[in-house]
């Protein structure tokens, strides 16, 4: 929780700082697997569907997909400020926990609107980048590789570009070959098509 | 933290990490409740045009490799497969050898390691981590001594010291085998100046028999023109980085390599592209003959025996390279490569080349997932089968990926499977032919 805190200080907020460090002023002990669930719903959604701008939907996500990014972000490969705190101390077998909960939501579709006509620009440039070989045709994702259906567009478009310009740590070498040198364009293109499915 | 507590304490994250994303390069203003703060996008860092990728026409090339556009990459898992469920049964192997499991429990296993005083150091790749086995033949200790490191494939050791290659960073642990419950790295990754992209940044290394540090650095890409100064090469350094020299050039990416034990030549194994059909380019083993160093290999115009690449052309692609003195096969993925100098291996494996087979991704008939022997004899290579067995045809998958070999004292031979995170020993006696 001293994170929250750290952030809000960041910031320069203080009178909100002042009221959330008096918030979670209590102890912070072991938390359950439940409650940490709970920490997750409180940016990726009650039922795993993001509606927070550039938060990822987990719901539905293959869950080897979630088990090995929890990993890899508990241990570091994978920085997420974010996250640091949400995934500290967490045993392969809570981590084993989450992942079954959220791979078990169903997907929903979001607030944000696709624009058709990139949406057949991108159907258009998916087949050369090979998108639907890992992710499969219906962009349902399938063991390390996630979901891209009715992911939230801002987050898909983030993360493509994160890929092409190797700022993403502990990316998936094969996705970064995928959009090597892929324009701004093109990637958004493809996260419309990906979203709308 | 009490359920009432816990639902205000969710608001505030909601706020504070909706504003972190938000806040990046901004001061954010204090958010309503109402507020939907736009996200500010992390500037694209320009890429110089000398960095920009010569790209094939991926649509086309997709088209024309006539593969099933259902092929995909093969998950590593980061939780080890149980000692029991290991599928040592299944393993087929020459009359007289024996495999035992020698190491359970180090998930995404890749390049081993035996330290001076006796520690087994075990590498991984995407999953970050560097294991240490204490006593490895007694209580067989699992520690995780480092983590968060990004394809720390490559591990070697230099005067006590741990050194490890992770993409673009060369950490070095002084005295590791005295210090692992607290290890003490060294970042000298300056002057070596690795590249430091994804794709095949996951780098082997070795120290030579001329004591220079080798280190593999791979295409960044399937198939595309890059800088051969930079990237698709084997480079050799000084201890400390300095005295860089390409030795290979024209490599798409090489995972292992080893010296010849009498000639001191240098041998490396060499993957084939993907999408250029299912039966090819066959994978390599190389050699840098004597008085060759800084040869080129092909990569990307001319592969295997001397294939023009379908997508990237030039005229006469195959003129000044340097062909392979054997094919591993399509796809099969050989990485490991090591020469037997043992005596417990009946006489005929001396100086022979023991090549590990990850098993691939791009074919629709799964291959590799096995450990084959090249026969070295008159500069050719018989390249035969020594440890199959592992691919489950009915479901088309593989059930173990061969990594890298360790030779130990007595002459058995130690291999690494990165799909479960496990260490197996490969054993020899005759006392059951005599029967």
């Amino acid at each position: 929780m001293t994170f929250l805190v750290t952030q809000l200080r960041r910031f320069r907020v203080p009178a909100l700082w002042l009221g959330i460090s008096l918030l979670l002023s209590g102890p912070v002990v072991a938390q359950s697997v439940a409650e940490r669930i709970q920490l997750c719903q409180a940016c990726h959604g009650q039922d795993g569907n993001s509606l927070i701008p550039n938060i990822p939907s987990l719901a539905g996500q293959p869950e080897f997909f979630l088990l090995n990014q929890l990993v890899l972000i508990r241990e570091g490969v994978r920085p997420i400020a974010a996250m640091q705190e949400v995934v500290k101390g967490l045993k392969d077998a809570d981590i084993q926990a989450i992942a079954a909960h959220f791979a078990g939501l169903p997907a929903k579709a979001g607030d944000e609107k696709t624009d058709p006509a990139l949406v057949t620009q991108g159907a258009e440039l998916a087949p050369g980048l090979e998108c639907i070989s890992c992710h499969k045709p219906d962009l349902t994702g399938q063991q390390q590789m996630p979901r891209l259906a009715r992911q939230r567009l801002d987050y898909l478009i983030m993360a493509l570009k994160s890929f092409r310009d190797g700022t993403r740590s502990g990316a998936d070498p094969l996705m970064v070959g995928a959009v090597l040198g892929r324009s701004d364009a093109e990637l958004i293109a493809l996260a419309h098509y990906a979203a709308s499915k | 933290m009490s359920a009432r507590l816990s639902a205000r304490a969710l608001t505030a994250g909601v706020l504070a990490i909706a504003m972190s994303v938000a806040g990046m390069h901004a001061i954010a203003q204090a958010p309503t409740a109402s507020q939907a703060t736009p996200a500010v996008q992390p500037p694209t860092p320009a890429t110089p045009a000398y960095m920009m990728p010569m790209l094939p026409d991926a649509k086309a090339m997709a088209a024309r490799s006539n593969q099933s556009p259902t092929l995909s990459g093969i998950p590593t898992s980061p939780i080890a497969t149980a000692i029991e469920k290991l599928p040592l049964e299944k393993m087929v192997l020459p009359p007289g050898f024996k495999v035992e499991t020698f190491v359970s429990g180090v998930a995404g296993a890749r390049m081993i390691y035996l330290g001076p005083k006796g520690t087994l150091f075990v590498s991984t790749s995407r999953l970050g981590r560097i294991y240490a086995v204490k006593d490895p033949f007694g209580k067989k200790e699992v520690m995780t001594i480092a983590q968060g490191l990004t394809l720390p494939n490559g591990i070697a050791m230099k005067d006590g010291a741990l050194i490890v290659v992770a993409n673009s960073k060369v950490f070095r642990y002084d005295a590791i085998e005295d210090t692992l419950d607290k290890p003490v790295q060294t970042d000298i990754s300056e002057k070596f100046r690795l590249p430091g992209d994804q794709m095949h940044g996951w780098r082997y290394i070795a120290f030579g028999p001329d004591s220079k540090l080798y280190i593999a650095a791979g295409a960044y890409c399937n198939v595309c023109e890059l800088n051969p100064g930079i990237n698709g090469n084997i480079r050799r350094y000084d201890a400390d980085g300095s005295n860089m020299e390409i030795v290979a050039r024209g490599v798409r990416n090489t995972v292992g390599f080893d010296w010849h034990p009498a000639t001191q030549e240098l041998w490396f194994t060499d993957n084939g592209r993907d999408w250029a059909g299912n039966e090819g380019p066959e994978d390599e083993l190389n050699r840098i003959a004597k008085g060759k160093d800084g040869a080129f290999y092909g990569f990307p115009y001319c592969h295997a025996n001397g294939m023009p690449d379908p997508d990237i052309k030039r005229p006469d692609p195959c003129v000044g390279v340097t062909l392979p003195v054997a094919l591993l096969g399509p796809h099969g993925a050989a990485i490991g490569l090591k020469f037997y100098t043992g005596s417990m291996f009946p006489a005929k494996y001396r100086n022979v080349a023991f090549i590990a087979r990850h098993g691939s991704w791009n074919r629709e008939i799964k291959f590799g997932y096995d450990i084959v022997t090249a026969t070295i004899e008159g500069g050719k290579a018989k390249v035969e089968p020594f440890l199959s067995g592992l691919i489950d045809k009915e479901k088309n998958v593989g059930l173990v990926r061969p990594v890298a070999f360790l030779q130990l004292q007595d002459g058995s031979l130690l291999f690494s499977d990165e799909l479960n995170g496990a260490i197996y020993r490969i054993s020899y006696s005759d006392a059951s032919l005599r029967k």
